[in-house]
Parts: C-alpha cells; structure tokens; sequence
C-alpha cells in the first residue's frame, strides 16, 4: 500500500478554504520578512501571531507535536551552546532564534499543509514555477512511496530467508546490492512510465488543469497577513535604527 | 472489397540495443471492429509489438499502419495517442498523478482540449468503467481492480479506435476479471490483448495471434489454435483448461 497524497484532516479549517496561490502568494514574502527580525519583541509578536495562524488550521494533534518536536530537537543544541557560552546573556539569542524557528515553520505549515500536495504544486505552477519542476516534483513525491514500497517487499524477502543485519561484509554486500537493486528497478520504471505518458500523449508540455478561483477573503487574507509582517519588519527595524 | 485493416503490420523486426532480436519478420493484419488475442510465452515479444504499435519505439524494419498512420513519420506518430490506446500491465505505472481526475483528465489536457470537454470526457469516461464519483480519490488507494479500471479509463478518455491491453486481467480478482469480460465485449472499436490467461482469450476473442521468439507462430481462429496441443505446447503453452474436458 502506498501511502501518498493524503490530505490532512483539515478541510474544516478557514485556512483549508483559501485559495492555494494565494498562500503561496502570502508564503513567500511573509517567510522572508519574519526570517529577518532580529528584536526579541517583534520575533515574539510574529510567534504569537503564526500561532494564531496554527490554531486557525485545526492540524490533528498529533501531526502538530511531531513537527514541533523535529524543530525543537534541530535547535536543542542552540538552547545549550548559546547559554553556556554567553552565560545568561546567550539565554535571549537562544531563546530569539527558537521563537524565529518556529515561528517560520508555524507560518509554512499554516500556508502549505492545509491544502494537498499537489494542488501546492499547481498552484505553483499557476504562479509561474516551470511545469517540469512540479511534475517532477510530483512524480518524486509519488514514487517515492512506491520505491518504499518495494523496500519493504525485498527487506521481507531476506529477513525470510535468515539475513540480519550485523556489523559483517556480508551484511554490508547485501544492503549494497539491495540498494543497487531498488535503483535499477526504478529506472525500469522510470522508463515504463514514460512510455504510458508518450501513450497518452505526453509531448514534454506540462499542463495541469486547476478548479482555483480567487475570491475576496482570499486577497484579504494575503494582504492582513503580509501586511502584519511587514509592520512587524519596520518595528524590528526602526527599532535597531 | 477488402476490408480496411486499422492496423497492418508488414514484416516488422525490431532488436532493443546489445540484446537479440525482439521482433523479427511480424506481419498481420486486423480489420476495424475486431477483438484479437495475442498470446504467447514470456519473452516472446508482446509488450515490444505494442509499444511499436503505440509509436513508442522506432519501426526502422518493416511496414506498420494503425488508423492509417504510419508511426515511422514524426508528424503521424504524435497523432496516434488519439487512434491508440495503451493498457499496461502494471497499473501503476500508468498511475501518476494525485487524483483519479487529474489521471484521467492527462490524456485530453494534452490533446489541448477546453476544459469544460476535459470535464465531461473524465465523467463520461469514469462511468464506463463504473467509477462515477471517483474523481477527487487518490490512485494508489484504490484496489488492483478499481486501479485497472481507472487506467483504462484514462485511456478511454483519449476515445481511441484502437485498445492494445497488456495482461489485462494481471491483479483482478474473478469478479473483476468477469467485469472486465463483459466491458469489453460491450465496447465497440477494435482490440488486442496480450494476456496468458488462455480462459479470458477463449471468452472474448475470435481470434489469436501466437507470437513465440519475436516470430508470429500461429494466427486464426482462437478455438482452433487454442485447442492444437503440440503447437501450445511447442510454444511454451498449453491448452485451456476448460478445453481439455
């Protein structure tokens, strides 16, 4: 079973209703100007305010502390190294560049995971991204399920016939040729793939069909948000000014 | 008068680079409307006919027309997508896009056609294959049976002339293979199917082409060749077993 492209259980969330080019439009600008504040007031007010974007989006729990964790775990060692080595002066920074932290991957999580995959991908495509990059980037995406997939069925298949993995040559060859393996079956399947796109059609134009349609809350949203990291911007900067 | 052939195949040979010859001197000819059964061991060269058929490989020998044209000739291969429909026998491979819609909308988008017609194809073509309402489904959720019917599907939006289907009935239980059966006995146009279910060939087609080391062995009537025990078995074959009662 592939597991793939499985929206989250968003869809009751306002965040899920907008249009997705219109987060990628509010995404970009916002990512950059929050990435850029530096006083630990305006990083705070921008944490406060993705949060309230989080909460917004209704994730499951479960999604939501899993990804918190991996960032919190990224910056573990930056909550350590920065205080030891400033002393309490270094528990500020720390703590600044934590909040940053999250509060960038709060506003991408609250821009992107609310809508599926692939309609990001045409979204980006609608915005100008060269359709070969998202149809790759699709094609990756799905197909790495399916290489998984495949791992796990040949994985099986050892494990039944009595290899273990140890620290031996033996066990070193046999992941090696595992892995030699996959790559091979993947290009065979690259190829057949390619085959059955040529069948139906396919000349190297990428074309994707959207149902988007722009609506007011969607540009108003895009602009209060953008709008409130610039302001926050031009606080963090007239304040160091 | 003879009848238009759809597809005319004249002395075809073909050889995959460093390998041995893959087809070697094929020719035949199916007349519009009929279902053909090509069988034949593994390795004798089945998918490669198609794929020269589809203008997917080059036909650098021998002569090959399908709907007229002549895959050999740039211009008329990129028109075959809309005469040729290929079923492969691996779903998935056919499979790559997010939703059933988009998958089954692929075909049509490149033909270039108005969205509302690419709407209307994608339903129309979802419900010859029962599969109304599965639009916004992700592909690789689906059963083997319901991906198969979604493939097909996608093709059958490209409305062709022309099914060539590679081990259809491959993954399908016996009721989706009885679906199968009966769908494409109601489906007009005309057909080839590459299969080793010898049962399926005897259910739906009048006629068969034995292929065995790239060379057609036998062509005729499906009961007459099926039921020939030393050319099955010579061919790596045997004969159905609901004719052996």
């Amino acid at each position: 079973m592939t597991l793939a492209f499985d929206a989250l259980d968003t869809t009751s969330s306002p965040l899920a209703r907008i249009d997705p080019r219109w987060k990628l439009l509010t995404l970009a600008p916002s990512l950059v100007l929050v990435s850029m504040l530096r006083h630990p007031w305006a990083v705070g007010g921008a944490l406060l305010l993705t949060t309230v974007l989080l909460l917004a989006a209704r994730f499951p729990r479960r999604f939501l502390l899993t990804r918190i964790g991996a960032v919190l775990l990224f910056l573990a060692p930056f909550l350590v190294i920065l205080p030891i080595q400033s002393g309490i002066a270094g528990i500020v920074p720390a703590l600044t560049l934590t909040a940053r932290a999250l509060a960038i991957v709060f506003l991408a999580l609250s821009l992107v995971a609310t809508s599926p995959f692939a309609d990001i991908l045409k979204a980006a495509q609608a915005l100008g991204v060269p359709g070969l990059f998202t149809r790759l980037a699709l094609l990756s995406y799905r197909y790495l399920f399916v290489l998984a997939d495949d791992f796990v069925r040949m994985r099986t298949a050892i494990v039944a016939r009595g290899f273990r993995n140890r620290m031996s040559r033996h066990s070193y060859a046999t992941v090696g040729r595992v892995t030699g393996t996959l790559l091979v079956r993947s290009a065979e399947r690259a190829e057949r793939v390619a085959h059955a796109m040529q069948c139906r059609g396919f000349d190297g134009k990428h074309r994707a069909m959207n149902g988007f349609h722009t609506r007011w809350s969607d540009v108003l949203f895009s602009v209060i948000v953008v709008a409130v990291a610039a302001g926050l911007f031009a606080w963090d900067w007239l304040s160091r000014a | 008068m003879p009848v238009a052939s759809t597809i005319s195949v004249t002395g075809l040979s073909f050889t995959y680079a460093g390998s041995a010859p893959a087809l070697q001197e094929v020719s035949f000819d199916i007349p519009a409307g009929e279902t053909v059964g090509l069988i034949g061991p593994n390795g004798a060269g089945k998918t490669t006919l198609f794929l020269c058929l589809a203008g997917v490989l080059p036909v650098r020998q021998g002569k090959v027309s399908v709907c007229g044209l002549n895959p050999s000739i740039a211009e008329e291969r990129r028109k075959l997508p809309t005469h040729v429909g290929v079923v492969f026998q691996n779903s998935d491979d056919q499979l790559f896009n997010a939703t059933v819609f988009d998958d089954v909308a692929f075909g049509p988008l490149n033909l270039g056609l108005h969205p509302d017609e690419i709407r209307q194809r994608v339903q129309a073509a979802l419900a010859m294959v029962g599969l109304p309402g599965f639009e916004s489904r992700v592909p690789f959720h689906l059963a083997g049976g319901e991906k198969r019917r979604v493939a097909l599907a996608g093709v059958l939006a490209m409305r062709p002339e022309v099914l060539l289907l590679d081990e259809p009935t491959v993954f399908l239980d016996p009721r989706g293979r009885r679906e199968l059966q009966k769908f494409l006995g109601d489906l007009p146009g005309t057909k080839l199917i590459a299969t080793h279910d010898l049962e399926f060939v005897l259910a739906t087609c009048r006629r068969v082409l034995l292929l065995d080391a790239g060379r057609i062995a036998a062509d005729g009537p499906a009961e007459a060749i099926l039921a020939d025990a030393s050319l099955m078995e010579s061919h790596g074959l045997e004969v159905p077993a609901s004719m052996k009662r």
